[in-house]
């Protein structure tokens, strides 16, 4: 970070351990050591700020105590059906050296700020998801654990002209750690040309964890790329979901959903850039906050001086269940080419009264009545979601947190 | 439409904006901002210690804070120079305080708010008139039936002089305290000029009041207070109009508004700002608002090279409400960053804002707002509405609104739309005998309808006066 120091723990050695352990080609070491040199001058990601308030204290992060580099551990699963190749990142190196140093930091700048550096200086596991032209995979999952204090991940999706893929990734906790723990996930996707990606993200780590993401895909001509993001756990979190639209019509949705408890707090975001003609992009989240918990969110809409005929829509509504819970929400509409249909809005909120009264009314308990409105709050998110395993556990999960 | 507001359709809005006086002042301080320049302006008027010395401190604030650059998207500030600037110009005037008859004031000066409209302008449709020039107020009036009920309209260094108690309890005190930002503590260290409103208790001011502020001289920065006070179930409508000719060389304004609404009052603030597009218009507004009562902001925002204005509403009383209507309109190098922003502290609070921009031509407009709901301001509500409409892809439309809630049982809703003039609807205006200019400036005409109609009629044929002029000759 500007001005501050290096956590002890961390130097050139630790980065060269990881790299020799993987036995990872040259190019990789110099972007570790490249991405490790660029800490010292990064900033944090930018947190919204309005007068006297900052949304999102990232500074509090103290890496010293939650990074241990070399000692990262996660069990991961990976399925897939045949003719896609799902490998782990170490394994990628080797069955497809070019893919993955072409398509390694293509999207994502490991320098972008200090939190991008720092996982592409220190991740130790992830995965390439690789589909080559004409094939169509559905339901690759990728299954993670993670059990250790830290662990820091790389996932590449490729996909080729006219492939289509449908992807869960999971992350939760495994074995106990004491204390504070910190979980970095880095997700590149490039769509060729008429392919489609559906991008289902679960992220269900225990309370001790902070954990960072962010999600960034290029979306070629008539390419198509839809991600879903479930956030339930965690302390904090911090996702960034962004779609690049960079081929004439593109398209992406970004749908997401949370559901915070206790003293939880959220920070999620949805970016999209319409970078080129007829482009198409549809960003839906809904959350719900209970106790204490506090949601921050922003959407940022960035139509380009040459993205002529764009059609772009945002929707963010948040429930309130708690008088203690807080709910913060920016979206953004930046324009520049007039040829644009574009909208957003956003509402905050409690459990619609009416729809209480007329449920109670027809004799369900007050309790469940509630519950039943929250799972239709999440209906619109639960009906995007193509892998069928993803949706039940999301639902799953969330009539858990409701119990 | 009557005979009069067609003479004023048909008169050449440019040329009665953009005409230049000669600069003649009694009084003006050099360039750039010093103790010295500071103690120099309260002695010119004569100023009481006390005031004096929030000046001073005022400075100390403005040279301590950073200027803002971190804001996403603002305008650029780094061509405003305080060293450049002018802050004090005291016009050739025989009487200080402003006169209360036209005739007594110099031909130039007179024959400026001829041509701006104003004299006639208050004898159709006002309660009191304010007029400032430079530095200075140089004409003040009001209908005698409303200082009989003990209505208070005066030039606010009068009231420094006349009504220290009032003006010392409420002067940048607990409304928009210099601290606030750069640009307020600016203002409360050269401030000069201005409103001073006061309504006592159950008063309604059945007509407007105006203040017309114009700057003359190149270089120059404008710096007015405007303080209202509204006591429990007053009423009053207070209007503020705006305008400079053009330099070459930048121009300040950095206006000062404190409103407070008291208990079951009502207040609304509409201005027109159609200053020169050299002209940096920073303002700091803001209303605070006891319970029951109601503060309206109707701005229109067509002028200036960079604006940066939000005005706030603090409600502080159970039942207060807010309603704010914006219009923006950009062309050519201008930069228009305008909002608002709603403090709901109470319970049963509510506040509407409709924003409406055009941006044109490689302007910039950004509608930037804020909403905070704090704890315990259970059964308010917000509804907020961002309309932009754009005409060509050189121009920008940014929205940026911020929404903070801390409060269960509220209704929140923001929608925001931003999209280029509909060819259908073109199409149609013209298959009823429009031309193409005209199909569209009455399309935006009506798009700004919100607007004007909260205006009173002069104010509303100005603005779309105002509006056609941008337009013309330019529509792709």
């Amino acid at each position: 970070m500007s001005g501050a120091q290096l956590p002890a723990n961390l130097s050139a050695e630790t980065v060269r351990e990881i790299s020799e352990q993987r036995e990872e080609p040259e190019w990789l070491l110099e972007a570790r050591l490249d991405a490790l040199d660029a800490l010292e001058t990064l900033d944090l990601p930018d947190v919204i700020q309005t007068p006297g308030r900052r949304w999102t204290n990232l500074e509090a992060l103290d890496f010293e105590t939650l990074v241990d580099p070399l000692e990262q551990v996660d069990e991961t699963e990976r399925t897939a059906d045949e003719g896609v190749e799902v490998l782990t990142f170490t394994e990628a190196l080797d069955a497809h050296p070019d893919v993955v140093e072409s398509a390694f930091g293509s999207t994502i700048d490991p320098q972008e700020n200090y939190l991008t550096a720092l996982s592409a200086a220190l991740f130790t596991t992830g995965t390439v998801v690789y589909v080559p032209e004409g094939v169509d995979a559905e339901d690759v999952t990728i299954r993670a654990e993670m059990n250790s204090r830290s662990l820091f991940s790389h996932t590449l999706v490729v996909t080729e002209e006219s492939a289509s893929v449908t992807i869960l990734e999971s992350i939760e906790s495994g074995a106990d750690v004491e204390g504070s723990r910190y979980f970095s996930n880095l997700v590149e996707i490039d769509a060729g040309e008429n392919s489609y990606v559906q991008y289902g993200s679960l992220q269900n780590l225990n309370e001790d964890t902070y954990s960072y993401s962010l999600k960034r895909a290029d979306v070629g001509t008539y390419a198509t790329v839809n991600w879903i993001e479930g956030n339930l756990g965690s302390r904090l979190t911090r996702s960034d979901v962004e779609s690049e639209l960079n081929g004439d019509a593109a398209e992406t949705k970004i749908v997401g959903a949370f559901f915070g408890h206790d003293d939880q707090h959220f920070d999620v975001n949805a970016r999209v850039w319409h970078n080129a003609e007829h482009t198409t992009a549809d960003l839906v989240t809904r959350g719900v906050l209970d106790d204490e918990a506090r949601s921050v969110y922003e959407g940022v809409q960035d139509v380009g001086r040459d993205a002529w005929d764009t059609n772009s829509y945002q929707r963010e509504n948040t429930l309130m269940l708690s008088d203690e819970s807080e709910a913060d929400a920016s979206p953004k509409l930046i324009i520049q080419n007039h040829d644009t249909e574009a909208s957003h809005s956003a509402t905050v909120g409690q459990v619609d009264q009416e729809d209480l009264f007329y449920m109670i009314s027809r004799s369900i308990p007050p309790q469940r009545a509630r519950n039943m409105l929250v799972e239709g709050f999440f209906v619109p998110v639960l009906e995007e979601i193509e892998v069928e395993e993803f949706r039940d556990d999301l639902e799953a999960l969330i009539a858990a947190r409701l119990q | 439409m009557s005979s009069e507001q067609d003479h004023l359709k048909e008169t050449d809005t440019e040329a009665r904006f953009d005409f230049k006086k000669e600069e003649s002042s009694a009084f003006q301080t050099d360039k750039g901002l010093t103790e010295e320049t500071v103690r120099v302006i309260s002695e010119d008027k004569d100023e009481p210690e006390w005031m004096l010395n929030r000046r001073l401190r005022a400075l100390k604030q403005f040279q301590k804070m950073p200027m803002p650059t971190d804001w996403p998207g603002q305008p650029d500030l780094s061509e405003v120079d305080i060293a450049e600037i002018v802050p004090y110009i005291r016009p050739d005037v025989d009487v200080r305080a402003g006169v209360d008859d036209w005739t007594e004031l110099p031909d130039e000066i007179k024959d400026t708010f001829d041509k701006l409209g104003i004299p006639e302008a208050e004898k159709n449709a006002l309660s009191g008139v304010g007029a400032q020039y430079e530095s200075e107020v140089v004409y003040q009036n009001m209908q005698e039936r409303w200082e009989e009920k003990g209505v208070i309209f005066m030039n606010m260094d009068k009231a420094v002089q006349e009504h220290p108690d009032i003006v010392r309890e409420y002067f940048m005190t607990k409304c928009v305290p210099p601290s606030d930002n750069k640009f307020a503590a600016l203002h409360g260290a050269v401030w000069s000029g201005g409103s001073f409103v006061y309504v006592p208790e159950d008063v309604t001011v059945e007509m407007p009041v105006q203040a017309y502020f114009r700057m003359n001289s190149e270089g120059m920065g404008q710096f007015e207070h405007t303080l209202i006070v509204a006591e429990d179930g007053a009423e009053v409508h207070y209007i503020e109009g705006c305008s400079a000719p053009k330099y070459s060389a930048f121009n300040l304004h950095s206006g000062g508004v404190e409103v407070f609404v008291g208990e079951d009052a009502h207040v609304q603030y509409s201005t027109v700002q159609n200053w020169s597009k050299n002209t940096y218009n920073l303002n700091t507004k803001r209303a605070i608002v006891e319970a029951g009562g109601r503060m309206e902001w109707i701005s229109g925002s067509m002028g200036s090279k960079a604006t940066m204005l939000y005005p706030s509403t603090v409600l502080k009383g159970p039942g207060a409400s807010d309603n704010h209507i914006t219009i923006a309109f950009a062309g050519e190098g201008q930069n228009i960053d305008t909002g608002a922003k709603v403090y709901h502290n109470a319970p049963n609070t509510k506040s509407t804002i409709e924003s409406k921009s055009i941006s044109k031509d490689g302007g910039r407009t950004n509608y930037r707002g804020l909403v905070h709901i704090a704890d315990g301001a259970s059964d308010s509500s917000t509804s907020v509405e961002c309309d932009a409409l754009m005409f060509d892809n050189e121009s920008t439309s940014d929205t940026m609104p911020y929404m903070e809630i801390n409060e269960s049982k509220v209704d929140v809703a923001h929608e925001a739309t931003v999209g280029k003039i509909g060819d259908e609807d073109v199409f149609y205006l013209q298959s009823r005998g429009l031309d193409d200019d005209d199909a569209k400036q009455m399309i935006v005409s009506g798009f700004i309808e919100p607007i004007t109609e909260e205006l009173p009629i002069e104010y509303a044929v100005e603005l779309n006066r105002l509006v056609e002029l941008e337009m013309e000759g330019s529509l792709g």
